[in-house]
């Protein structure tokens, strides 16, 4: 046995894997965490390799007799290159930006990086001057190569040394981003964006934010291979090796960074490894063929089998106690849901931080001539509406009537085709959903909506508003920074739990609870978001009647205690009990509005039911 | 004005052939919300059949062609109805579902390259005599491609319309469940229309390759850009526009490709497809789906 030869086989093995491991820690924080499908992600290593690279040469017309051609050629010492890798991999991400905004389906979005990464990828090609074309970057200087000799032993295991401290650098900066309420934010956009939006969270400086880091792991990744490897081209990174980054992603386990690492070692660098040993065969397409054909079943059959991977997405356990989860009945019992609380005994003043005066009803919330079309057809029209301070005011009407699309406006998730919405007396009718929600406007959804792979704890905390670590900045100073902030929050959200009797559940994940529990962890959440205004879509929809009218006391206290709130309902005798003042909307129009007994004497209302 | 003309003959025929695949993985998309990244793959196994029938069974390419159909037919359907439905039935995002078929892609192009091995291959054709007029310069083989799209799309904008087939497709297309609810067989006509899209797809995959005159295993790989840019350009889901944009997809990237260096010819595209996901992701005319 040459041992020489595997040790040096073995120096190779160790960058190799690190890179990798980086670059899969990079993706996984997008499409693990945050959601987002980058189907461009070999871009960011790419351009990471190229900078690194042309900032290590010199100028190319002097340094090698100018047979290759690039651009810069700024002849830097390390580490500058690979600083410079990271940041361009950070700026390469911005260009990006406009594609995964809220407004793209995820899916979409990820075609359009695909194909960016396709078009890129032929761009450099076939476009010499900038990294010499296909034929590629080749003697790009190791770093220290004056001092030290790149082909020696010692050499190649000190750049495996550095590479393995850099990739365990990324793994505790990717964590600290992951395991703080940024990064409960970000999973709470990946489980529905939309939601997130209505509560504050700004999806797409979100998006924003993990592409950049991404890419500048990525950007990283890549200038470590290049001053390994020492050449670069097109081939190298054509579009389906992100296929491959997320094959190891998908294997290893979306949403655990250590997942991200063993599908690293496993896939990307196992493929390459295994198939080395494999003696020529007369086809020479084959392996590598069979290479790609095992890549695509991995795939699928992971998808299948085991959709979590090897080792799945961790539950945080908020609770504090042992983590324990509470199996949840098959079928909702109401009485179960009802005596379990003592929800008389929260004080929600205190819980809620309400400042509203209670005694003071001018008008908060108003619109005036708003009007909404879809495909041409009006569903919204000409609707002047005034919201009371503290009161709890009903929006009814029979279906189609346009009450909850009404709502949307109010609350922004659906723009107005015409018409002005105005909150304190200023125009908000152009203000995002999750600006609405930070000046304190706060909606629930009539589908289900919460946030399915967070728990229920965790699904609540997440929407408190103004966390210190709920950004980006934030999350980088670490627990040290918002850690006491953030235990003081999760003790509101368990009081809050334990009011509506559902402490037993704080560590499940919502996703599987009951749908009369779900409901109850909206709005307990949307309750924490701290809103002035509450706007409820059927909040008592699919509820058995008497957790309904429980819910309608707790929201005629919170009115007591200051809270506005807007609720569409079509439950006659929950607006009888609860609402005051009560606007009728019919066919997209204002029928009338007062109290319950005002509005049943009206011939108008009564015919409106009873044709709608 | 003759470089624009002659391309413009090129361009017309790259049209034709882009019309047949994007139809297809329109509808596809229609019926069942997936982006089926794995058309491609498809294509060229259904174009290597024809190419065994043309070459091993000594059939004429254009009867052989009836192969390819048949084979992309089947194969889109078991797709369908073995892969992308059992993984929808689990309620996954649709971005899943477009790993899955990113997935299929490479063990569909890749099996084939295992077989196959990396050489290129042509069919036993002729390109038939030259036919000069307006400037254009077109083989009887590529007036012949021309020909069958016409009546390809001509067929299909007789089925959408004329037919019960084509209004319960179209009304799967905007509300599956309302159309479940009002008495069409959904699961049934979502697997007529893969079948349909399917044979569209073999036969497009068997006219790219007569077209390219030489192909192999991966050739088609990257055509799903194309097909992708003719998409969005003309609304998801819109045969209409996916028609509408293959013709100008066609000709602006041979029309480019006349004026300036073709290394850059299908860069038109891809702007095309950035600029409409940005702007318009329902498509030039469209807001939301519509067949």
């Amino acid at each position: 046995m040459n041992w020489n030869a595997i040790a040096f086989y073995v120096a190779t093995i160790i960058v190799y894997g690190a890179v990798d491991s980086m670059a899969c820690l990079g993706l996984n924080v997008q499409f693990g965490f945050a959601g987002l499908s980058n189907f461009g992600f070999i871009i960011f290593q790419a351009g990471g390799a190229y900078v690194a690279a042309v900032l290590s040469m010199g100028a190319w017309q002097k340094s090698n007799g100018g047979f290759q051609q690039y651009a810069l050629g700024w002849h830097l010492a390390w580490p500058l290159p690979w600083i410079g890798a990271a940041i361009f991999g950070g700026l390469l991400a911005l260009p990006f930006v406009f594609l995964v905004g809220k407004r793209l389906r995820g899916d979409f979005a990820a075609v359009g990086l695909l194909v960016s990464a396709v078009l890129l990828n032929q761009l450099v090609n076939n476009f010499v001057p900038l990294f010499n074309g296909a034929a590629g970057i080749s003697i790009v200087p190791a770093p220290f190569q004056k001092y030290f000799n790149p082909q020696g032993l010692g050499y190649q295991f000190a750049y495996g040394g550095v590479a393995v401290v850099l990739c365990v650098f990324v793994y505790f900066l990717v964590r600290r981003v992951t395991e703080s309420p940024y990064g409960r934010s970000l999973r709470a956009m990946r489980d529905n964006d939309i939601v997130a939006d209505s509560l504050g969270k700004n999806v797409r400086v979100q998006r924003t934010s993990v592409l950049v880091l991404g890419g500048m792991i990525a950007g990283l990744s890549g200038a470590v291979l290049v001053g390994f490897i020492n050449l670069w081209a097109p081939g190298a990174w054509g579009y389906a090796e992100t296929i491959v980054l997320f094959a190891a992603i998908i294997v290893g386990g979306a949403g655990n960074h250590k997942g991200a690492i063993l599908g690293a070692l496993l896939v990307p660098l196992g493929f390459e490894e295994v198939t080395r040993f494999i003696p020529p065969l007369s086809n020479p397409a084959l392996v590598p063929a069979l290479e790609w054909v095992a890549i695509g079943l991995l795939i699928i059959g992971f998808l299948w089998f085991r959709p979590d991977g090897i080792l799945p997405e961790r539950r945080r356990i908020l609770s504090g106690s042992t983590p324990h989860v509470t199996a949840v009945p098959t079928s909702d019992d109401p009485d179960a849901l009802i005596s379990l609380g003592n929800l008389e005994q929260l004080d929600f003043r205190q819980l809620l931080r309400l400042e509203g005066n209670a005694d003071d009803h001018g008008i908060i919330l108003a619109t005036e001539g708003l009007n909404r079309a879809f495909h041409g057809v009006t569903v919204v029209s000409d609707v002047s509406i005034q919201i009371q301070r503290a009161r709890l005011t009903g929006l009814i009407g029979p279906n189609g009537a346009g009450k909850s699309t009404t709502l949307a406006m109010l609350a922004g998730t659906l723009a107005p085709t015409s018409g002005k919405v105005l909150y304190e007396g200023r125009d908000i009718t152009s203000m995002p959903s999750n600006e609405r929600a930070r000046i304190g406007m706060v909606r629930t959804f009539q589908l289900a909506s919460e946030f399915k792979k967070l728990t229920v704890l965790e699904n609540l905390v997440s929407a408190i508003p103004r966390q210190s670590g709920d950004s980006f900045s934030g999350a980088l100073r670490g627990r040290r920074y918002w850690g006491r902030e953030d235990t003081e929050n999760i003790e509101r959200a368990k009081e809050m739990l334990e009011g509506f009797g559902l402490t037993q559940y704080g560590d499940n994940y919502a996703g599987g609870l009951s749908g009369g529990q779900r409901r109850l962890v909206e709005i307990m959440r949307a309750l924490l978001a701290q809103p002035t205004v509450l706007l409820l879509d059927e909040p008592m929809a699919g509820v058995h009647p008497n957790l309904a009218h429980k819910i309608g006391d707790q929201l005629t206290r919170l009115v007591a205690s200051g809270m506005t709130i807007v609720m569409v309902e079509h439950e006659l005798a929950i607006m009888d009990a609860f609402c005051d003042p009560v606007i009728v909307l019919a066919e997209g129009q204002v029928l009338a509005q007062g109290t319950m007994s005002e509005l049943r004497a009206k011939k108008e209302v009564v015919e409106a039911y009873l044709v709608g | 004005m003759s470089v624009f003309l002659s391309s413009l003959g090129f361009g017309l025929i790259s049209a034709a052939v882009l019309a047949i695949a994007t139809v297809g993985f329109t509808m596809q998309f229609a019926v069942t919300n997936v982006l089926n990244l794995a058309y491609g793959s498809v294509m060229i196994n259904s174009a290597f059949v024809t190419y065994y029938l043309n070459i091993h069974a000594h059939l004429n390419a254009w009867v052989a062609m009836v192969g390819g159909v048949i084979t992309g037919a089947v194969a889109s359907y078991l797709l369908n109805r073995f892969v992308f439905t059992p993984f929808q039935r689990r309620n996954l995002p649709p971005i899943t579902i477009v790993i899955v078929a990113l997935g299929v892609d490479l063990c569909g192009t890749f099996g084939l390259q295992a077989i196959v091995g990396g050489s290129y291959f042509s069919y036993r054709q002729s390109f038939g005599s030259e036919f000069h007029f307006w400037g254009m310069y077109l083989s009887s083989l590529q007036l012949t491609i021309i020909g069958i799209c016409i009546v390809v799309m001509g067929v299909i904008h007789w089925l959408l319309r004329y037919t019960r087939l084509g209004k319960a497709m179209r009304a799967t297309s905007a509300n599956a469940s309302l159309a479940r609810n009002s008495g069409v067989r959904t699961q049934w006509i979502i697997s007529t229309t893969w079948l349909i899209s399917g044979a569209l797809c073999g036969l497009a995959g068997t006219v790219f390759a007569m077209n390219t005159g030489v192909f192999e295993a991966t050739s088609a790989q990257l055509y799903i850009v194309l097909m992708l840019a003719a998409m969005f350009l003309g609304g998801p889901g819109s045969p209409y526009g996916a028609m509408l944009g293959a013709l100008t997809i066609g000709v602006a990237t041979e029309v480019s490709a006349g004026y300036f260096n073709p290394e850059y010819k299908e860069v038109i595209a891809f702007v095309v497809l950035l600029g409409m996901l940005t702007f318009r992701p329902y498509g030039l005319f469209g807001s939301e789906k519509t067949i």
